[in-house]
């Protein structure tokens, strides 16, 4: 499996190291449900199919990157930075 | 150490500087004896090297300074500006490494650059080796996992990469192909051990190395 990392290109993933599901945001600290807190900490999704994903590019330009990939197929649907896609979602907001 | 020893060293200390490389490479002609040699090895000396990280959105002012005072640009992601043994190297967003002859040379950054990005010295933690040769890239391919084909890699270019498991950074000096490649300066003598396992099978000399 090879990611194109959107700084250094296409790279074998073994330079990569994998953190996993890119949705959960953490709750707002004091104001949280321990609920809330358990769901962030432990609960994931583990769908058939898509799933965007926090990949750390160790062995290269060291950048937290969030992958879309077909958890069936490995196939990978695209790659952005994850400083860009945080960025985006604050201006979004 | 308290400071009262180091005030007491005398100015003639028996410490001196050592080239990383020092122990490892032995000049001459080594592996396949028959032939031309497929690769020349050079140990780099005391290089100057820094890395710049530039501060939060300050990439532009970071620019503009090193072009103002040193007629530097810039490089883009995985490319190079070097001319002759200075200038800069991408190294990851909002990095760059500075390359001159000598680490005195780059000691004007720290107050050049002072707000605008953070500067550390590498000069002495990275060990440099110039790689040339007609099967310089055969080699490395047996360690490189990027591809260093002319149809995606060439003169300008760098990567930020993992050589036999060792973290590394290349960059392609000119077509020949002559590659310099950076390791952490613990590494040397591992590095070098992979690099002379690849190459014996070509032929190779190496270079004498500086002394420090
Ligand atoms: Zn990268």
């Amino acid at each position: 499996m090879r990611i194109r990392c959107p700084y250094c290109g296409a790279r074998d993933n073994g330079e990569f190291s994998y953190l996993g599901d890119a949705a959960p945001r953490r709750p707002e600290g004091m104001a949280a449900e321990p609920a809330q807190m358990f769901d962030y900490v432990y609960l994931r999704d583990n769908p058939a199919g898509a799933i965007r994903e926090l990949w750390y590019h160790a062995a290269g330009c060291r950048s937290w990157l969030v992958v879309t990939r077909d958890t069936r197929t490995h196939a990978i649907a695209g790659v952005a930075a994850a400083r860009d896609v945080a960025l985006a979602r604050e201006a979004g907001r | 150490m308290p400071e009262t020893e180091v005030a007491a060293r005398p100015a003639s200390s028996a410490w001196q500087p050592r080239s990383p490389w020092e122990g490892h490479a032995r000049p001459g002609r080594h592996g396949r004896a028959e032939g031309a040699p497929g690769l020349i090895l050079q140990p780099r000396g005391r290089s100057g090297l820094a890395l710049l990280i530039a501060a939060p959105g300050r990439d532009t002012e970071l620019g503009n300074r090193l072009a103002a005072h040193l007629g530097w640009s810039l490089p883009e992601p995985g490319r190079t500006r070097i001319a002759g043994e200075r200038g800069l190297i991408w190294a990851a967003p909002g990095q760059w490494l500075a390359l001159a002859e000598a680490p005195e040379d780059l000691r004007e950054l720290d107050t050049l650059l002072d707000g605008v990005a953070a500067v550390t010295d590498q000069s002495d933690g990275r060990a440099v080796v110039r790689v040339s040769g007609g099967r310089a890239r055969e080699a490395l391919a047996k360690g490189v996992t990027v591809d260093l084909h002319p149809r995606a890699f060439g003169p300008g270019r760098t990567a930020v990469t993992g050589i036999a498991h060792i973290g590394a950074q290349l960059w392609q000096r000119d077509a020949e192909p002559t590659y310099d490649i950076a390791v952490a300066r613990s590494f040397a003598g591992s590095f070098w051990d992979w690099l002379t396992a690849a190459s014996a099978e070509f032929g190779y000399v190496v270079e004498p190395g500086p002394r420090a």
